[in-house]
């Protein structure tokens, strides 16, 4: 076979290491401008739809027939367990990026999303908490439910202080997103675990499948506020990567100096 | 690329090791996860010698009595799963949740005249949420009679107006 | 409104804990941002 010149054109030159692929979001100016033009939007609307939100879940819901007004902390509740099991999934989506693709922001990310999901998911119990000493007359049970949302917040809790607990950042990083990844297995547990097992806590409402077992006098609200706090959990965790990338680069530039003046 | 696609693999084989794993032990747990019996559980089964258990199902409709002796709540009421029931005797408050036709959780143990003595009765709640207007409305025209059990299907009632004709 | 004093400890922890994390992360951004500026003016004059 005989080799011909092509007259195609040549290959594109091999694009620069981490030019491409997830790597594209791993330049930090990137993500810095991303952010930045980002955050504003994800904040104010945070902000709005939580006020919109918890404000009509507070004065325009009507009572529930049997629960009377202590309904109205399911808008707070409710929002903050999606958050605490959202807020995991992103963690676990980060340690992934992290482990196959040693995706260096996802390392500095994973470290701020872990503190922000253990206080959602501290509100998540408190709420749950507060609702359940008038409603079901004790303010702890251990049924599937509440002690898998407990595992959770232990998960959170080890993964923040197993990052910072290595001399080695990389150690810890790495630990830490094994551990995040493991945790995985945890949330369908929680998720199903009023539908696998006998529980004190009621099944979920908003199902996939059925029509909502809610009256949309109450669910508009609780969308709004999922959102809300949606938003909000978003701000707060690209704020603090920001913070974090800037405060690598502050690091790195002292760093500098400090040699240039020896 | 080869450390990269080694690691992918490796986090799909750690994925179905530690998902097959926690399956199983999930579905052995299974029988020993139970948080509460229902009344027809505990006629197959009863736990031996007193032991404390929890007992969970619909408060009996009309079966709830209710007297204060020296200041003391006492209360008595049946609680059902529709197949089997079973008369249970506290001295307490019961929580505000606590109804006829509504759930309860009750811990205690059998007694040998096979009544439940509990000393801890919680309520447990449905997922249904309905404003009062709405549950009025379907009492009033006969589509659900709460003392009997859980509100109708929800496509029937989430959507009704809150005030009359509104 | 019944269970009130239980609704407001409710609301009031769901307003705090985002607020806070909130303000927390924004103070942060904003030091670094004035340490960085602060090298930057040295570095150039």
């Amino acid at each position: 076979m005989d080799v011909q010149p092509s007259l195609a054109p040549p290959p594109p030159p091999p694009p620069p290491l981490g030019g491409h692929g997830l790597h594209r979001f791993a330049n930090p100016g990137r993500f810095l401008r991303l952010s930045g033009a980002v955050l504003p939007w994800l904040a104010g609307a945070g902000i709005l739809l939580t006020a919109l939100g918890l404000g009509w879940g507070l004065f325009g819901v009507p009572a529930d027939y049997q629960q009377g007004d202590a309904v109205r902390i399911l808008y707070v509740h409710v929002p903050a367990a999606q958050m605490a099991l959202g807020g995991y999934l992103v963690l676990a989506f980060v340690s992934l990026a992290s482990i196959i693709w040693r995706h260096p922001l996802a390392d500095l990310a994973a470290a701020e999303i872990g503190p922000v999901g253990a206080a959602f998911t501290a509100l998540c119990l408190g709420t749950g908490s507060i609702w359940g000493k008038p409603m079901w007359g004790t303010w702890w049970i251990w049924d599937a439910r509440l002690t898998s949302v407990l595992i959770l917040f232990f998960l959170y809790l080890g993964h923040v202080v197993l990052v910072r607990a290595f001399d080695d950042p990389t150690r810890g990083q790495r630990a830490g997103a094994i551990l995040a990844l493991i945790g995985v297995v945890n949330l369908p547990v929680i998720k199903f675990s009023v539908d696998w097992w006998n529980t004190l806590h009621q099944p979920a409402a908003i199902t996939l499948s059925g029509a909502p077992a809610m009256h949309l006098s109450m669910l508009w609200p609780l969308l709004t506020a999922s959102a809300g706090y949606a938003c909000l959990f978003g701000a707060i965790v690209v704020a603090r990567t920001r913070a974090a990338v800037l405060e690598r680069r502050l690091q790195g530039l002292l760093l500098v100096r400090t040699e240039a003046a020896r | 690329m080869t450390g990269k696609r080694r690691r992918i693999y490796l986090v799909l084989a750690c994925a179905i090791g530690l998902g097959s794993a926690s399956a199983l032990t999930l579905m052995a747990l299974s029988d020993n996860l139970v948080f509460f019996l229902s009344p027809s559980q505990l006629a197959e089964k009863a736990p031996q010698g007193g032991r404390a258990f929890r007992l969970g199902g619909l408060v009996e409709s009309g079966s709830l009595y209710k007297q204060t002796i020296d200041g003391h709540p006492q209360a008595k009421f049946r609680v059902s799963d529709g197949a089997a029931s079973i008369e249970v005797e506290y001295d307490g408050i019961l929580p505000d949740l606590f109804r006829e036709g509504q759930g309860a959780v009750a811990l205690g143990s059998l007694r040998p005249d096979g009544k439940f003595r509990a000393s801890e009765v919680l309520a447990k709640h449905d997922e249904s949420y309905m404003p009062r207007e709405v549950a009025d409305a379907l009492k009033k025209s006969g589509h659900w009679n709460p003392s009997a059990g859980p509100p109708p299907p929800a496509a029937t009632w989430n959507t009704l107006p809150t005030k009359p004709g509104g | 409104m019944t269970h009130l004093p239980y609704i407001l400890v409710s609301y009031a922890l769901g307003i705090a804990i985002p607020l806070g994390f909130g303000l927390a992360a924004l103070h942060r951004m904003r030091a670094v941002g004035r340490k960085l500026a602060a090298i930057d003016r040295r570095t150039r004059s």
